[in-house]
């Protein structure tokens, strides 16, 4: 029985940072990268299931990205899992998160897990639509933020709760295999140990090219992909100021603001 | 294994590392030849230099090397005007570079002006010749601006609109001199006429301060009847206010005023009396904190409705015991849990609580110093996870179930171990391995393990843990050097 858990390197923002020359992302330097949020919560609920069963399950990470994404692949195999498979290519760069589920499928084909995890969100992009994008390449069931699972390894069914708005759950039960896009809180996410991390260090990590998983730089990329970053920018602030001053004076600075917008 | 015979070794150690944190901790004992391979580890890359420019535990030495050698780079500039540990020395410099290579917008010059570590001359040269007022008004809120900065500054700003802000900031500022003050009141009463409310806040700031002169104070309460309410409330927490103007106060419609009086412990037995039956039980909370309690206002207060009330007479070390044992029967847990509290309670008392049906209540007799051997033997057994830290937190707790709860699986109850400042060596030493950084991290400067013990977090895989552990054999060394 396997599991397959997406996960993500996201990059966070340095408090203050520059745009790239190109205007379409923040300058690398900038960029602080970390395993994202709800992807540690993706692994622990396939870490459970893996430790409650009593049948074997393997559990497996897989992520898209450059060199850089080896770190936060040794966390979760540190954390447990089993084996981590890393994807890319120089043609992946600028694809859009539905280019990213079409890999993320192509993967799934070839590993044929009885279920995959992602999480709903990533920190950095927000799309929240890779999970669900590889659903739909797979033309498997999903279900998105899911707050609660109850599934026993190798069944057809799983029950889910989802969250809604105002506080609401919603209790769903779903065929197998599906993907779940997992929600924040849905467990607790454990701390890898200092034996973990020392043997996740030895373990390899399965680099995987296009071609490997049956697709080509021209499924991928910025010129396949449905959206494209046209440009990133902080939007010009307010024009709001404080008036300081006495009474009196804040009064005649609001008359002078007033008549410069007439134009007196 | 631990085998360092000298500093040279450590830094040699951090710079086969190659990490850049290891490096920075190092770095104030390294020669100068290491000095410079330690600064090619950690600034030939802008991404790390940026880094340690805004990281708030980058020492000082390495941020006064960033500011020497990085500062054509704005983006280093404006992490080291912001970060907190950045030295005198790193800030003179960036500043002298006002005119050279870096040419400094405004928000630069705030950042220096508020900055802790900026050097007087700085200020004062701030002072004398920046026109920005936002910069200005950065420097009267600087606390290490002392009294001469800020005297020169009220009279730069002495005929500006912004006088009366900066007089505010002033006024707030712990280095304002009692001179200063009185001048600022002086300036509020005259232009009371104008604004009443800007002059108003103007003299509560004063009257506020730490060196407000008493002379201050005894011409607001002159007026003090018919002064404005925050000037009334500000003056009515005054321990230096005489008894006739706290009298004049207790009848006061304003609840925040009465709850000022209620805590001001100047305030006779008489007034406090009379507030124990105050209508607002904000008033009443402000007297059952007060730590000369009578035996009859304990006695009145120990059945008010508000628990709030109850619970700060629980918490009181003036109450007798008799009173606990009264106050441990509450309904509401928060008035047992503050007996449990209580440095006062007694063992009966405790052995009681630990039997407590709500989990605060007990974990509340798991941290009191008070709690014996026994009692914390029993409370071992409890699943509560804040009975359970309590427990490893207390002192008295036996090493051996000390040992047992390092294995637990909860952080919080594994780190009451590590606070816990009994626990000893051999019950420590597993933790050093603990899958959560912190823990590690706390390890560092444990004052039961050994250095050997220790050593093997330089190759942490954490780099907080890392840096911290290489700062610990750092300091050792710089000891070593001084002593000798």
């Amino acid at each position: 029985m396997k599991i397959l858990v997406a996960v993500k390197q996201v990059a966070a923002l340095d408090e203050d940072f520059e745009i790239r020359a190109d205007g379409k992302d923040v300058e690398e330097d900038f960029l602080l990268y970390d395993l994202n949020e709800w992807d540690d919560f993706s692994l622990e609920e396939a870490m459970k299931i893996k430790e409650s069963s009593d049948a074997e399950v393997e559990v497996i990470v897989v992520s898209v990205g450059p060199d850089r994404v080896d770190e936060s692949l040794r966390k979760c195999l540190a954390k447990g899992a089993d084996r981590a498979i890393r994807v890319w290519d120089e043609a992946i760069q600028g694809s859009d998160a539905i280019a990213i589920g079409q890999i993320l499928a192509a993967v799934a084909k070839k590993e044929a897990p009885d279920m995959v995890f992602a999480g709903v969100q990533s920190s950095d992009q927000s799309y929240a639509s890779t999970g669900i994008a590889t659903a739909a390449y797979l033309n498997w069931p999903h279900a998105a933020v899911v707050a609660d699972l109850q599934y026993q390894p190798g069944a057809n069914k799983a029950i889910i709760r989802r969250e809604l708005e105002g506080g609401m759950l919603q209790e769903v039960e779903i065929n197998c295999p599906a993907v779940l896009t997992i929600q924040l809180g849905i467990n607790k996410p454990r701390y890898a140990s200092l034996r973990g991390i020392k043997q996740a260090a030895a373990k390899p990590i399965e680099e995987v090219s296009l071609a490997d998983i049956g697709l080509s730089a021209g499924n991928v990329g910025a010129d396949s992909s449905m959206s494209r970053v046209r440009r990133m920018y902080i939007p010009a602030k307010g024009r709001a100021q404080m008036i300081e001053g006495t009474l009196a004076e804040q009064a005649a600075k609001i008359i002078q603001i007033i008549n410069e917008f007439k134009g007196a | 294994m631990f085998a360092l015979n000298s500093d040279k070794d450590l830094v040699d150690k951090a710079i086969k590392n190659g990490d850049i944190y290891a490096a920075a901790a190092v770095y104030s004992i390294a020669k100068c030849e290491q000095r410079e391979v330690l600064e090619g580890i950690m600034f030939a890359k802008r991404r790390d230099a940026l880094a340690l420019a805004r990281w708030e535990h980058t020492p000082a030495e390495v941020l006064n090397a960033l500011s020497i050698k990085n500062n054509s780079d704005v983006g280093i500039v404006l992490r080291l005007d912001k970060n907190q540990n950045t030295p005198a020395l790193a800030i003179s410099t960036l500043y002298g570079l006002e005119n050279g290579q870096v040419k400094r917008n405004t928000s630069f010059t705030v950042l220096i002006a508020q900055h802790r570590h900026t050097p007087i001359n700085v200020l004062e040269a701030i002072v004398k010749f920046v026109d920005d007022i936002e910069v200005l008004k950065a420097v009267s809120k600087n606390p290490v601006a002392n009294a001469q900065v800020l005297g020169l500054l009220l009279n730069r700003v002495a005929h500006s609109s912004v006088y009366e802000a900066v007089a505010k900031n002033v006024a707030a500022n712990p280095s304002a001199s009692a001179d200063l003050l009185s001048a600022i009141y002086s300036y509020a009463d005259y232009s009371q006429a104008d604004d009443c409310q800007a002059g108003s806040s103007l003299r509560v700031a004063v009257l506020k301060h730490e060196n407000c002169p008493q002379f201050l104070i005894r011409l607001a309460e002159f007026n003090v009847a018919d002064a404005a309410i925050e000037i009334q409330r500000q003056l009515v927490k005054d321990s230096r206010l005489s008894l006739q103007a706290l009298a004049s106060l207790v009848a006061s419609q304003d609840k925040v005023l009465r709850t000022g009086l209620a805590a001001n412990l100047a305030a006779p037995k008489m007034l406090i009396k009379q507030l124990l039956k105050d209508e607002s039980p904000l008033v009443r909370r402000a007297v059952a904190a007060r730590a000369d309690l009578t035996v009859s206002s304990i006695k009145y207060l120990i059945s008010d409705k508000d628990h709030w009330v109850r619970q700060w007479l629980a918490r009181n070390p003036a109450v007798s015991r008799k009173v606990l044992e009264k106050l441990s029967a509450d309904p509401h847990a928060d008035v047992r849990r503050a007996v449990a509290r209580n440095s006062r309670c007694t063992n009966a008392l405790l052995s009681e609580l630990a039997k407590d049906e709500d989990a605060w209540v007990r974990a509340a007799v798991a941290y009191q110093k008070n709690a014996t051997k026994r009692l914390l033997e029993a409370l071992a057994e409890d699943a509560d996870i804040d009975v359970l830290s309590g427990v490893a937190n207390n002192p008295h707790t036996p090493q051996r179930i000390l040992l047992k709860l390092i294995s637990s699986l909860e952080a919080d109850i594994r780190r009451g171990v590590i606070l816990n400042r009994k626990a000893q060596r051999k019950t420590l030493l597993s933790l050093l391995e603990d899958s959560y950084y912190l823990h590690r991290l706390m390890l560092v400067n444990s004052t039961v393990l050994k250095d050997s013990d220790k050593w093997p977090l330089c190759d942490d895989p954490d780099f907080q843990v890392r840096f911290t552990a290489y700062q610990y054999f750092a300091k050792k060394y710089q000891t070593f050097t001084k002593n000798i």
